[in-house]
């Protein structure tokens, strides 16, 4: 039987980091993947033949860029390139456009309404300052507020005075932003329906959220902290597609001395006296390490690898009650040719950028309204990106591909997935889609659509949840992925989550990872 | 200069500051913009015991009524172990579980009735702190994790049976322009405990406007305040509609926050950051009132599932009112009232003129012919949200005067800038139920409010 010092549970991007980094302490590390390439949701696969895709997640904004600096990822192969706008479409055949250039989006905004475009700057300007609040939390390993541990203690009075030192102002800001709605929040702002819409989307992606729910204003948050640190911009597409943010790490990890291993799936974790001493493998194989470290979700980890009967009833019961509610589905499309947009015909830098079907607050709360129901959005929320714009390597010269980002396609479906669901969402993301580009239909070569259903199966995460568990207030920070357990330890002495499923989780951003290495490793981070 | 204050209200929360001020050695005058009614809500034990008064605390039991689908209804009483038979009879898993859940929301509740009965804390302080702290590990994880939920998540943790997690949800919602699946709801379950006892999910209803008005001590005049006058950023008086001008060097409001500092005072006096943030401060009105001359002693609650409270919510969403509404049946001996909800202030499918009341008065009969016996030919006075802004000063139709949503909650009621009642002008404070704690509990913040007064001068 091998030993190892630690061995990583999954070869997603998270799993991947907190190996790099405990290879880097000198640690010997294997991380063991399930399917045939590592990189969980953040993979690139030729779906198609010539056609490449970031089958499941397909943007990078969030990558802490500590990471990139420690794990020197572009050494590893990592190129970001920048996304420089975003187009929303408007029913009245009109286009809002928001860019990456000051002065370019400044005249934008004032062709739908010169107050939006005065408020626009002072907007940006206070979520950087909230920005700048939370990112030294998103380092932070959650102390548990209800511990006596000195430790504990201490971490819980630094983190008091932490915030006792941001002036009480920005505090109450930030707890408004954590505590409102999306629309609500932007409303005290603009008054560009099609401005309010796109900005509120990024706050429901991932979660079954409408943008009129309390709560969603927060990740409004997320697209200033890319911006904030100067790295790159806030959105880009790794060039190769998300597979090569995956395939950076592991080759950093693997520079540090890390093995690691495709097609090793772990059945469950060996307990000895109630400790993880550790696991075994579909086929029997047994390996053995001082630590067990999982980046599957907590349900998978617990109810899963771990068994039920190990564990503590009421740990259990918080591990249960977890909400995962996956709400996103993703349809890649192969295309013979650009898709030509009503509101902006041709070929153009608009291209390169996002598309955002977000007409208007309403329309998305109505896609919301029929996923609380358990039926998909017969007329979505998409983000499309076009990535062999950037990086023609994707697709065959001439030809495109294209990969939309689909909500809501709720999980819990009335009747539950099947192919002539998973179609029929397809069917309606494609309909949607062809009144803003009518050509879109006959340039469709090839067309994959996943379901969170299909999210579950493939990559593991489940109910499909994107971010490995909803990211609601009440499932954040010391409370993720239970209260008492959030500091990426477990009642199992020796067992270690590193997963998304931990604080801060969600995005490819990789900080859970490093978290739980600096902690496992018991250094400060 | 007068020494004289004047208290601008029409609210219990006026009349309860005013009787302070009065007490305290004020001469006080009350400028009474409306006869203030009395609607749900827990008194705090202090404002009885300081101002020596005798209350009478209607407690129905049961406290609610849910008619069920299979016909029948799920009673739920005062005394704990009838409830949980009743319980049992629908679902003994809910009925095993109801204990232990009202024992844990209690657990909560206990530490809101402090917060309630002073000025909002600061959620940064030491003592607050030490305070959450000495909760336990279980009640300090329930607060984190309760504050910021859904009331549906939290009653989905609980139970099965859709007719109780309805009548409890209602609780969440009531006077919200939200829905049982917005997250921050589940916090309003709770404020509208605290209070009761563990167990009863209906805050109680006393007589405390009527022993107030009735209570000597007070000047009182009826009129609407027109302007608050103001020199060198000081209070001078307060000048009514119809042109009488009233000297004063201390005046409160109990007013909502918007309107005191928007409409009453001059602008100019106002920073315009603040005077921006006040106009955001989200006051949307979404219940109706329909009275019907027909005695009911039972507080029927009409909303059967998480779903049926959602799908009223979804309508509101868009301006239009409820197709099928929530109501309950506020109990009374002569006649009974009947909220309505949702019925948007600013509707989009019609205007609240006779022909939108009289549909609405409609549609409640319809709903409670079948469970109140009398409705079906009982005359209906509908009271749309502009009749409750012009006849009971409910702004925009609002109740709490400003929606109680996290965001516009303790510390950031109806702003942080004005939370502690005290107002950027010297002199002018604010009562109203648009603060610390709000609507739900009567007279709490007029009575923190005076508390700040007399501890300032």
């Amino acid at each position: 039987m091998k030993r190892y010092d630690a061995i990583v549970i999954g070869g997603g991007h998270n799993g991947l980091v907190c190996a790099a980094y405990l290879a880097r302490a000198g640690k010997r590390v294997v991380v063991l993947e399930r399917r045939e390439r590592v990189g969980g949701a953040a993979v690139s696969e030729e779906v198609f033949p010539g056609f490449r895709f970031s089958v499941f997640s397909y943007v990078v904004s969030l990558l802490r860029p500590e990471i990139m600096r420690e794990l020197d990822l572009p050494r590893h192969g990592l190129h970001i390139l920048p996304l420089e706008s975003t187009l929303t479409p408007l029913a009245s055949g009109d286009y809002l456009a928001q860019w990456n250039d000051h002065d370019q989006n400044r005249r934008e905004l004032a062709r739908h309404s010169l107050r939006d475009a005065e408020a626009y700057d002072e907007f940006g300007l206070l979520l950087h300052q909230m920005a700048r609040i939370i990112k030294p939390i998103l380092r932070m390993a959650p102390p548990d507020p209800a511990s006596l541990h000195p430790r504990e203690l201490g971490d819980l009075l630094r983190l008091g005075r932490y915030f006792k030192n941001i002036p009480k102002k920005n505090f109450d800001a930030l707890w408004k932003l954590l505590t409102m709605s999306a629309a609500d929040y932007l409303d005290e702002w603009f008054e560009t329906e099609a401005l309010k819409a796109t900005k509120s989307a990024s706050g429901i992606i991932g979660t079954l959220l409408g943008p009129r729910s309390p709560g969603t204003a927060y990740v409004l948050l997320h697209h200033y902290m890319g911006e904030l640190d100067g790295v790159f911009r806030a959105w880009g597409f790794a060039k190769g597609g998300n597979g090569s943010v995956s395939a950076a790490i592991a080759g950093a990890a693997q520079s540090f001395g890390a093995e690691i291993r495709t097609l090793a799936c772990v059945s469950n974790v060996l307990l000895k006296n109630g400790r993880a001493t550790g696991v075994v493998l579909e086929d029997g194989e047994e390996l053995s390490a001082d630590a067990i470290v999982s980046g599957a979700d907590p349900r998978r980890t617990f109810l899963g690898l771990v068994g039920e009967k190990h564990l503590p009833a009421e740990f259990l019961q918080s591990i249960r009650r977890f909400k995962f509610r996956g709400a996103s589905a993703k349809v890649n499309l192969a295309l013979a040719e650009l898709p030509n947009l009503t509101c902006l015909p041709g070929r153009g830098p608009h291209l390169r950028g996002a598309i955002s079907i977000s007409p208007s607050v309403a329309y998305l709360e109505r896609a919301y309204d029929e996923a609380k129901y358990g039926q998909f959005s017969r007329r979505p929320y998409m983000d499309i990106v076009i990535p062999s714009m950037l990086d023609p390597a994707m697709a065959p010269p001439g030809k495109h591909v294209m990969s939309i980002f689909v909500q809501y396609a709720p999980y819990q479906q009335a009747g539950g997935w099947s192919d002539e669901r998973r179609e029929a969402l397809g069917d309606a993301v494609v309909d949607t889609l062809s009144e803003y580009a009518p050509n879109l239909r006959s340039a469709i070569l090839h067309r994959q659509v996943i379901t969170p259903a299909d999210i579950e199966r493939i990559v593991g995460l489940s109910e499909g949840n994107i971010f490995q568990g909803e990211l609601s207030l009440q499932q954040m920070f010391f409370l993720r992925p239970t209260p008492a357990w959030a500091r990426y330890r477990t009642p199992i002495e020796g067992l270690w989550q590193c997963g998304a499923g931990t604080h801060p989780g969600g995005g490819v951003m990789g900080a859970s990872g490093r978290n739980a290495a600096f902690e496992l490793l018991g250094q400060r981070l | 200069m007068s020494d004289r204050a004047i208290v601008i209200g029409g609210g219990v929360d006026a009349l309860v500051a005013a009787h302070l001020l009065a007490r305290a050695g004020r001469e006080v005058v009350l400028v009474e913009e409306r006869s203030a009614r009395d609607e749900d809500g827990w008194v705090p034990p202090q404002i009885a015991q300081e101002l020596s008064l005798e209350l009478e605390v209607q407690r129905p039991d049961p406290w609610a009524a849910v008619p069920l689908p299979q016909g029948g209804r799920l009673e739920l009483w005062r005394d704990m172990a009838r409830t949980v038979e009743a319980i049992r009879r629908v679902s003994a898993r809910d009925a095993a579980s109801w204990p232990q859940f009202c024992a844990r929301i209690a657990a909560l509740a206990r530490l809101f009735e402090q917060l309630y009965g002073a000025a909002p804390v600061n959620p940064l302080s030491f003592r607050f702190a030490l305070r959450v702290r000495r909760l336990g590990r279980q009640a300090m994880e329930d607060l984190m994790r309760l504050l910021p939920m859904s009331v549906a998540e939290l009653l989905d943790d609980w139970f099965e049976c859709d007719a109780l997690k309805g009548a409890l949800a209602a609780m969440g919602i009531v006077h919200l322009q939200q829905g049982p699946r917005s997250a921050g709801t589940a916090f309003r379950l709770l404020h509208h405990h605290v209070g009761s006892p563990q167990g009863v999910f209906r805050p109680a209803r006393s007589n405390l406007a009527a022993v107030l008005r009735a209570r000597p001590g007070l000047e009182v005049r009826s009129g609407v305040a027109a302007l608050i006058t103001v020199r060198g950023g000081s209070v001078t008086g307060v000048a009514l509609k119809g042109g009488e001008e009233l000297a004063a060097s201390l005046v409160v409001s109990g007013a909502d926050p918007r309107r005191t500092l928007l409409e009453l005072i001059e602008p100019g006096w106002l920073d315009p950051d603040l005077a921006r943030a006040l106009c955001h401060v989200r006051r949307r009105g979404v219940v109706a009132r329909v009275a019907f001359r027909v005695p009911s002693a039972t507080r029927l609650v009409l909303a059967p599932s998480l779903d049926y409270l959602e799908r009223a919510y979804d309508e509101v969403k868009y301006g239009r009112v409820s197709r099928e509404p929530y109501i309950e049946v506020l109990p009374g001996e002569q006649a009974m009232e009947a909220h309505l909800q949702y019925a948007p202030y600013a509707r989009t499918d019609g205007a609240w003129d006779d022909a939108g009341r009289r549909e609405l008065g409609e549609l409640a009969r319809r709903m409670l012919a079948a469970h109140v016996p009398g409705v079906a030919d009982a005359q209906a006075q509908v009271l749309a949200p502009t009749d409750l802004e012009a006849d009971a000063g409910w702004p925009e139709g609002q109740a709490y005067h400003a929606e109680l949503a996290l965001d516009q909650a303790l510390w950031m009621r109806p702003l942080a800038e004005l939370a502690q009642y005290r107002t950027p002008i010297s002199g002018l404070w604010l009562c109203g139920p648009g603060t610390h704690p709000g609507g739900g509990v009567a007279g709490a913040a007029g009575y923190n409010c005076a508390k700040a007064i007399l501890r300032r001068a």
